[in-house]
């Protein structure tokens, strides 16, 4: 009996566990990328980092999401669309600007600070013939992270994947510009991100850094003196980050301009400074400076002769 | 041409995948037209295409697939060029691609035919709408009042949470795309099919000019996919008209022949040849 007993007991042990095999197979979930899955992209092909920085209503949400609405529309700044890892996330925060929202006026879902540190991924192809694909990572942070970044070793952790930023856009609110009692405030709000970025090392000397000022529409419709304003807060910011910032431009954009009887208006300079932030320019300015040889054509392909050969396009269909 | 073949047919419900396999059994059966595909013989069991050419004979509405009611049908054919060759094609329900949208996961079963196909055909109707703007919206109001929208002031909440169902027909048809490429991992050649063709007929484009119009980034993503995504976009109508109007209906019905109900346009050719996209499909096998 116990030699039956221990038999049964062997072969009870050497009969395999059939696995069950599930039933289904997890597809990518579309939402916005977490740093992980970010980073994935970024192993599989050379991926460009955009980073919007900006105190809250400055216009980094709408910067982005108009982005991907313009590409809705046809292709943009000399791209088509070949994809996208975050689709369900972009549409997201384009919602209120859709009918099926049920809103009136357009809108972007602010950026919630529980969900900072997402990223949205646009794969590229040139307009121009032969160009080839790239990968386009955008994300938008509050000021507040990187200041938070400063005091704690926690925080500043989670933006280590940000330190690969290969373009830092630091959205200066036109619309406050333009208003004589909060326009101080706006610029220092933009100085001291900067300032916490640099303060973070987040910026590295390849990394271009651009001051943008959003809602230009609003800013011009304010009058000279808010545009005077404006004038004097890029010299004060020239002369304070030169030094520090080699790669520093600055810009006006309307993201998301008021509608006007002028179509043409209606991407707001957005097409051409989305080429200009895809654009690897530290390769080409660099080589400048240095007098190293000139930018491989597939560095340079992209956006900036790829914008122009689509602008030159749509002049001349 | 090796056969067997094996064809996947995708689309969201009411796309179009069940009609055009009605109408397509019924014209290889019929054996009267010249197509470029042709039936060598009958097998196994036709009960289920039978049934739903019965359905597409008398003008009515074929019944959509439900997913329990997913068939395999596999068509003996032969053609200039391609020889003889066993053609499997599944029916999947819409209700299943719809479900991979929102459920983010994809069937085994399903999985299966993915990385057995030969060929895709991605049905798409043409009543649908690249996700309406707000901005643009009010950019046509601004331009047809010919001056500035007076009211530029704060905007109204919207009053729909978003979900994964409020997702835009092209957002949806890139995102079926990109899991195909996913799962598949190599080349595919895709038959891009705008049903109901009739409906959209009289715009006067063809139907990759219909897509770059009204699905722009479904257009781009196959464009900018070239490398990954053979593609070529084929306007068919399969019932020949609104079945749901009945004096169109009895017109239809009043046909000699009811292979002439049957349109198939691509670029600038329109024939009757239902057949043409799976043989552009299977031209690349």
């Amino acid at each position: 009996m116990a030699d039956a007993v221990a038999t049964m007991a062997k072969v009870e042990a050497v009969e395999p566990v059939a696995e069950v095999e599930p039933e289904f197979i997890e597809l990518f979930s579309g939402a916005a990328l977490g740093a992980t899955d970010a980073e994935a992209i970024t192993l599989r092909s050379r991926t460009h980092l955009v980073v919007f920085a900006g105190a809250e209503g400055s216009g980094k949400t709408t910067v982005l999401a108009s982005i991907y609405e313009h590409l809705n529309q046809g292709p943009f700044a000399g791209y088509r669309f070949a994809g996208s890892r975050s689709l369900l996330g972009f549409e997201e925060i384009c919602h209120l600007n859709r009918l099926a929202s049920g809103g009136v006026q357009p809108d972007t879902q602010r950026t919630r600070l529980t969900e900072e540190t997402k990223y949205y991924h646009l794969a590229l192809r040139g307009t121009e013939p032969g160009a080839a694909r790239r990968d386009v990572l955008l994300s938008a942070m509050s000021g507040e992270l990187f200041r938070m970044a400063k005091d704690s070793q926690e925080d500043a952790e989670r933006l280590t994947f940000l330190r690969r930023a290969d373009t830092i856009v630091v959205l200066v609110d036109g619309e406050r510009i333009a208003n004589t009692a909060q326009r101080a405030s706006a610029q220092a709000d933009a100085a001291d991100i900067l300032e916490s970025l640099l303060d973070a090392n987040m910026v590295s000397p390849s990394c271009q850094v651009e001051i943008v000022f959003s809602k230009r529409d609003r800013t011009t419709a304010a009058g000279q003196t808010a545009l005077d304003f404006l004038g004097k807060t890029k010299e004060k910011f020239d002369g304070r980050f030169r030094a520090r910032v080699p790669l520093l431009s600055f810009r006006n954009i309307a993201a998301r301009p008021a509608p006007s009887s002028v179509p043409e208006s209606s991407e707001g300079g957005l097409a051409e400074a989305f080429a200009s932030w895809t654009t690897p320019q530290a390769f080409a300015s660099l080589a400048e400076h240095q007098g190293a040889p000139a930018p491989s054509r597939e560095v340079r392909e992209f956006s900036k002769f790829g914008w122009r050969h689509f602008e030159r396009a749509r002049r001349n269909p | 041409m090796s056969n067997p073949a094996n064809l996947l047919f995708i689309g969201l419900p009411g796309s179009g995948k069940t009609t055009f396999l009605a109408a397509l059994w019924h014209v290889l059966t019929d054996r009267s037209s010249a197509t470029t595909l042709r039936l060598t013989k009958l097998s196994g069991d036709r009960t289920y295409l039978n049934q739903i050419t019965k359905e597409w004979r008398e003008c009515s509405q074929v019944p959509r697939t439900n997913l329990q009611g997913e068939q395999v049908v596999v068509l003996h054919l032969d053609g200039d060029g391609f020889g003889s060759f066993d053609l499997s094609i599944p029916d999947l329900a819409g209700e299943a691609f719809k479900q991979q949208l929102t459920d983010r996961r994809i069937s085994r079963h399903h999985d299966a035919f993915v990385q057995a196909a030969t060929g895709v055909m991605l049905f798409l109707h043409p009543d649908v709408q690249k996700g309406p703007q707000l901005t643009v919206a009010r950019q046509l109001e601004a331009t047809l009042s010919g001056g500035q929208s007076g009211d530029t002031g704060a905007a109204v909440t919207g009053q729909n949470a978003w979900s994964p169902e409020l997702l835009p027909h092209q957002a949806k048809l890139v995102e079926l795309l990109q899991f195909l490429l996913e799962r598949a991992q190599r080349k595919l050649r895709v038959a891009v099919v705008v049903s109901a063709w009739d409906l959209v007929e009289s715009v006067g484009k063809p139907p990759h000019a219909l897509i770059a119009r009204e699905l722009p980034l479904l257009q781009q993503f196959l464009e900018a996919n070239n490398d990954l995504l053979e593609h070529s976009v084929f306007g068919v109508s399969a019932q020949g008209g609104d079945i749901t109007l009945a004096s169109e209906k009895r017109s239809l019905l009043e046909l000699d022949d009811a292979l002439m109900r049957i349109k198939v346009r691509q670029d600038h050719d329109t024939g009757h040849d239902i057949t043409k996209p799976i043989a552009w499909l299977l031209r690349g096998a």
